[in-house]
């Protein structure tokens, strides 16, 4: 476990940029992490998440820009700074002919750990990733939330400070979604730092308490949710909700309203698909791979 | 129409994939080249490939000068004559390996030619190499009759039948005719060569398939009878053709070992790509440790793989073609483990500089056909021509078939085969030594 109540930044960059050729990446990024925090990085494609996610997991050298993570540079103390974070790569990237276990085993021992340590690195993956039944079989039978869940836990057998996690939900079921994120709240509860890629509004409204929002590399606004839904440029309409228990009372309030010269309209309370699809199916995982 | 409009399709796709382009045009032209050139087919009838035959002339006379003389001219032969009074012998130059065959001449030599006593002449064979014993016999004809003609012709006549075991009642009136005809021969010869029109000696697939007399006739073997010639078999202790047959076999298995070894080291060297596309070599660099790490884990990998391969290969060789792999277990295996590390330090450099997987397959194919074949995987070397040969041995393979052959063949031990192993070593050092700074440049934070 981290110390906890550390105040210096997790992670400070000021003015980061990034080139590709003539393209333009990252365009003066200043970012701010505080221990124990979650920024969420939204954007849409191309707006340079992953790239600065690359940059600060010292994947990509910065353009120009200065970059200091867990105070390191990732440049220059690339070695360093490289056993003290996780990242979670929005590509799966696991070995298929390998089981679970043998991944987990695989990536704690390129972390250093042997013997008992091993063995906790292995046994904890696992009972993160909910993937403890499905242990000793190869990941090519794991279905995609398998392997999801997996990449997330092969990221963290080295206990890091601070996590990447870029896009970790992409393309699975609701079911496994939920697990990635009670694993990101145990990270959370544990005091490790997290950055959240996504272009998911929903999850980074969820699960960060910060949020920058990046297009054609560029911050475009950054704060809490509340600070993001005061910001100038976002537009605010007063809506009252009356609730009535009849539709019938509700037409007959809205007639009294539209009298009064005030725009309304009636709602019928229609869940979303995704309160259907889990109020329908239940929140338990299904690990069925064609192994199983 | 339709089928222009798709025919056109494909021709883009495919003349914008530059790699497959260049394997397509590419490695036919290559080996065709390589071919051509084993064949003694690029530069001219005088770059044909002559095999070597050591003479050693401890008689020093006229008619032993002469016979030298004569067998410098044939075309087939490159000859190497031992300075009078070396310590070296024919026979212990063949026996060692470096040549095929060696004539030795012994003192008395034109005292028993002007006599008519049998000729002190031995010819020291190796008679694992099958091809080249059929070139220098065909060419040894031509040269004793262009020197000696005069002395050898009449009792030519004589050692033919006794060489076909002619039977003794009318042995004489045969030795009659056959005396007369060389008489006419020498006449029709003189005629020929009078018009000019006297075929080029020395063709030595001509000769050799002419001397490939069907059934158990050794054409190699019976030419040494009919010349006057004792002929040894300096290597292998055993009986000619069973010995003949063991070192196809070991040759044959050593050759594809070597082949085959390329290719599936090229393979094991290729996971390092698979790795970059899966993602995990991301993972891999994330993680504690320097890019250097990981090439020293693929080519520990694929050393073991290689090694583990030869082990297989070289057991099943012994059980099935009686392949000598106890004659000297030590020098094989680290022979072996020679070999098997100068591969994989290709496969792991070929990984490197290929930047995909089909890059990869056609660069592989490309060279590791090339190499195989400029390298004796297909052919002895020995029956190439010379800058063949020279060429040869700048790739592995040459030298793992030598460290071989030395092995199987010449009974050599470790010591016997250590510039063999020197070399092997040296190539898997700069291979491995240009991947990794390849590898750490491609994988420096850029």
């Amino acid at each position: 476990m981290h110390e906890e109540g550390t105040k210096a930044p997790v992670i400070e960059v000021r003015g980061l940029t990034r080139r590709f050729g003539s393209r333009v990446a990252v365009d003066g990024l200043d970012l701010t992490l505080a221990a124990g925090g979650c920024l969420g990085l939204l954007g849409p494609n191309g707006a340079g998440k992953s790239t600065t996610v690359r940059i600060l997991s010292t994947l990509l050298r910065p353009t120009a820009g200065e970059a200091r993570v867990l105070g390191l540079d990732p440049v220059a103390d690339g070695a360093r700074l490289r056993a003290r974070i996780g990242v979670v790569p929005q590509d799966l990237a696991l070995y298929e002919q390998l089981s679970a276990a043998e991944n987990l085993a695989f990536f704690a021992r390129l972390h250093g750990r042997t013997g008992a340590a091993l063995d906790a690195a292995v046994a904890n993956g696992l009972a993160l990733s909910g993937l403890a039944e499905r242990a000793a079989d190869r990941v090519k039978t794991f279905s995609g939330g398998m392997k999801r869940r997996l990449n997330v836990a092969v990221a963290l057998v080295n206990e890091p400070e601070l996590v990447f996690l870029d896009e970790p939900t992409v393309g699975i079921d609701p079911q496994s979604r939920e697990r990635i994120f009670e694993m990101v709240a145990a990270l959370r509860a544990r005091g490790t730092a997290l950055v959240y890629t996504s272009h998911q509004l929903g999850e980074v409204e969820r699960l960060c308490d910060r949020i920058v929002i990046l297009d054609r590399g560029r911050k475009v606004a950054e704060g809490t949710l509340a600070e993001l839904q005061a910001h100038p440029r976002v537009q605010r309409r007063g809506t009252a909700v009356l609730r009535f228990g009849s539709t019938g009372e509700a037409r007959t309030a809205l007639e009294l309203v539209e009298r009064a010269g005030a725009a309304c309209a009636l709602e019928e309370d229609q869940p979303g698909l995704e309160r259907i699809f889990l109020d329908l199916t239940g929140r338990a995982l299904r690990d069925e791979g064609e192994g199983s | 129409m339709r089928a222009w409009v798709l025919a056109r399709k494909d021709l883009q796709v495919y003349f914008r994939d530059r790699v497959a382009v260049l394997l397509g045009f590419g490695l036919p032209i290559a080996l065709a080249t390589v071919f051509a050139g084993a064949m003694g087919a690029i530069g001219g009838g005088d770059s044909v490939g002559r095999v070597e035959l050591v003479v050693e002339d401890r008689d020093q006379s006229d008619a032993s000068r002469a016979l030298v003389e004569e067998l410098g001219r044939s075309d087939g032969l490159r000859l190497d004559v031992l300075e009078p009074g070396s310590a070296d012998t024919a026979r212990e130059r063949v026996a060692s390996g470096d040549a095929p065959a060696g004539l030795s001449i012994g003192a008395g030599f034109a005292d028993a030619l002007a006599k008519g006593v049998e000729l002190p002449l031995v010819l020291a064979r190796d008679p694992g190499k099958v091809i080249e014993q059929q070139i220098i016999a065909g060419n040894l004809i031509p040269a004793f009759f262009g020197a000696l003609g005069d002395a050898l012709g009449p009792r030519m006549g004589a050692r033919v039948l006794e060489t076909l075991d002619f039977p003794l009642v009318g042995r004489e009136r045969a030795q009659t005719i056959l005396d007369d005809t060389w008489q006419r021969m020498e006449s029709l010869v003189g005629d020929i060569e009078d018009a000019d029109e006297a075929p080029a000696d020395g063709d030595p697939a001509k000769r050799s398939d002419e001397g490939g007399a069907s059934g158990d006739f050794d054409f190699a073997t019976a030419v040494g009878s009919v010349l006057g010639l004792q002929v040894e078999d300096v290597v292998g202790g055993g009986e000619h053709a069973e010995l003949q047959k063991r070192a196809q076999q070991a040759n044959a298995v050593a050759g594809m070992a070597v082949m085959m070894l390329l290719f599936g080291l090229v393979h094991c060297g290729g996971t390092l790509l698979q790795e970059e596309a899966d993602g995990t070599l991301d993972r891999l660099r994330l993680a504690p440790g320097s890019a250097s790490s990981i090439l020293f884990g693929k080519v520990l990998f694929s050393w073991i793989v290689g090694l583990s391969q030869l082990v297989v290969l070289f057991a099943y060789g012994a059980a099935l073609f009686d392949v000598p792999v106890l004659r000297a277990p030590l020098a094989l295996f680290v022979h072996s483990a020679a070999v098997a590390a100068a591969v994989t330090g290709f496969g792991v450099l070929f990984a490197v500089l290929a930047r995909s997987q089909k890059q990869l397959e056609g660069l592989s194919t490309l060279v590791v056909l090339t190499m195989s074949a400029l390298g004796g995987s297909w052919w002895p070397l020995s029956i190439t021509p010379d800058w063949y040969q020279f060429l040869g041995h700048f790739t592995l393979n040459a030298w793992a078939m030598d460290g071989y052959q030395g092995i199987f063949w010449y009974e050599k031990g470790l010591s016997g085969i250590l510039p063999e192993i020197g070399v092997l070593v040296a190539i898997a050092a700069v291979a491995v030594f240009l991947a990794l700074r390849l590898f750490e440049r491609r994988m420096s934070v850029r």
